[in-house]
């Protein structure tokens, strides 16, 4: 049938929203070579049809114009797949700051890390130009602001901090720490530390 | 806001003397807050408010500067550091609620900036819309690439709009007389008037020219 590997591409997207599966080149690739197929029987088609038309009075033009549909159809599936997958990404950018972890790395295609480090870049561009000094980081603050400090656990052994103020302290893990919420909210969404509620 | 806040606030403004907008902070920042639930209820974007968020900016980075005077064991210096954070919280919310939309509705919105006089893009905004755009396009064509000459050019005439039949909730700062109602058919449309003062649910195409003129508000 047409479109059905259109469809299981769809379909992984559904099974997994808010992560990024490895870039499916193989089943990409049989998408694109049906549509290959498609596209070549319908110029075949085409050109025979004018002449069966006028001899044994039979039209191919149903044929064609459903095959014109599927094409189509795959066409707005591929689409669909890469569109989902660049969101996903665009939350990681905001989640993970502009470097890629190396386990989402792997995952993606070569096009679409080149469209992360464009997003990326022209994201720090217009943070940068906010304001009349030097810019405003906007993937701070992404809670409304409770209290001033919070209570936070380290999970892992990340080393020296240095806070703004200027005094420096050893994150260790699973040692707990008292400190202003702006400071650690990234550090937060990277999952070094973890907050105590 | 409290009233040390405020002393904290008309210090910087009276050094202020280049504002050519007449406005206390206290106002400022309520216009802030306003800009920003609109822009945040409002389905599609709304015309930008750079003065105002400059404006806001330099009096938060003013506002910090205050409070580094104060000794450090002084307590009210965690009250404002708290306010100063929540005024920030405010702007970069707004700017990423901005950015989001123009992502989702990038050719939609560059084309209607296009036609029409007034841009509701800043010109950052605009800069940044343009090279997302492009990377968009390019990641599409690559995509579509393996087969030269198919009808891959559709999603760029058909791309996402915002929804300007969705219901929102708002708030009357003035009289309003006159809003039509679209029931989407044919011509028996209801007009109300709107009280200062009085809320309602509506359709947000009807008031969207209203709410950008600043007659209401959402909420």
């Amino acid at each position: 049938m047409f479109g059905e590997k259109a469809y299981l591409l769809i379909k992984e997207l559904d099974r997994n929203r808010d992560s990024l599966p490895p870039y499916n080149t193989e089943l990409l690739s049989e998408i694109h070579n049906e549509v290959k197929q498609l596209v070549t029987e319908n110029q075949e088609d085409a050109n025979v049809s004018e002449q069966s038309r006028l001899v044994e009075n039979v039209s191919y033009v149903p044929t064609l114009k459903i095959r014109h549909a599927a094409i189509k159809r795959n066409i707005r599936c591929i689409l669909a797949y890469h569109y989902n997958r660049l969101k996903c990404l665009k939350t990681i950018r905001w989640q993970f700051g502009s470097i890629l972890p190396p386990e989402v790395k792997a995952n993606l295609s070569q096009a679409e890390i080149d469209f992360f480090s464009k997003y990326s870049s022209s994201l720090m561009q217009y943070m940068r130009g906010i304001g009349d000094d030097g810019g405003v980081n906007l993937a701070v603050n992404l809670k409304p602001p409770k209290s001033l400090y919070i209570e936070v656990r380290c999970v892992v052994d990340y080393g020296q901090l240095e806070l703004t103020d200027g005094s420096a302290l050893l994150l260790k893990k699973n040692s707990r720490h008292h400190l202003p919420r702006t400071e650690c909210e990234e550090l937060i969404r990277q999952g070094v530390l973890e907050h105590v509620v | 806001m409290d009233e040390d806040t405020d002393d904290i606030l008309n210090n910087i403004i009276d050094d202020d003397d280049d504002a050519n907008i007449q406005m206390t902070p206290a106002e400022l920042i309520q216009k802030m807050e306003e800009i920003w639930i609109n822009e945040k209820f409002a389905p599609e974007l709304l015309p930008h408010e750079q003065e105002i968020v400059d404006l806001v900016l330099s009096q938060i980075s003013a506002m910090e500067d205050n409070v580094e005077t104060l000794p450090s064991a002084d307590f009210k210096k965690g009250f404002y550091q708290l306010e100063i954070d929540r005024i920030r919280f405010v702007v970069t919310s707004y700017l990423r609620q901005r950015l989001e939309k123009i992502e989702t509705y990038v050719l939609h919105v560059l084309k209607e900036d296009e036609e029409r006089e007034e841009a509701y893009l800043s010109e950052a905004e605009q800069q940044f819309a343009l090279k997302y755009k492009e990377a968009l396009e390019e990641h599409f064509d690559n995509a579509t690439m393996f087969y030269p000459g198919l009808p891959f050019e559709d999603w760029k005439s058909n791309f996402v709009r915002p929804n300007m039949n969705s219901f929102v909730f708002l708030k009357a700062k003035s009289n309003v007389e006159g809003v039509v109602v679209d029931r989407g058919q044919g011509d028996d449309n209801e007009i109300v008037d709107i009280k200062a003062g009085s809320q309602m649910l509506i359709s947000y195409k009807g008031v969207s020219d209203l709410i950008k003129k600043g007659d209401l508000r959402l909420i």
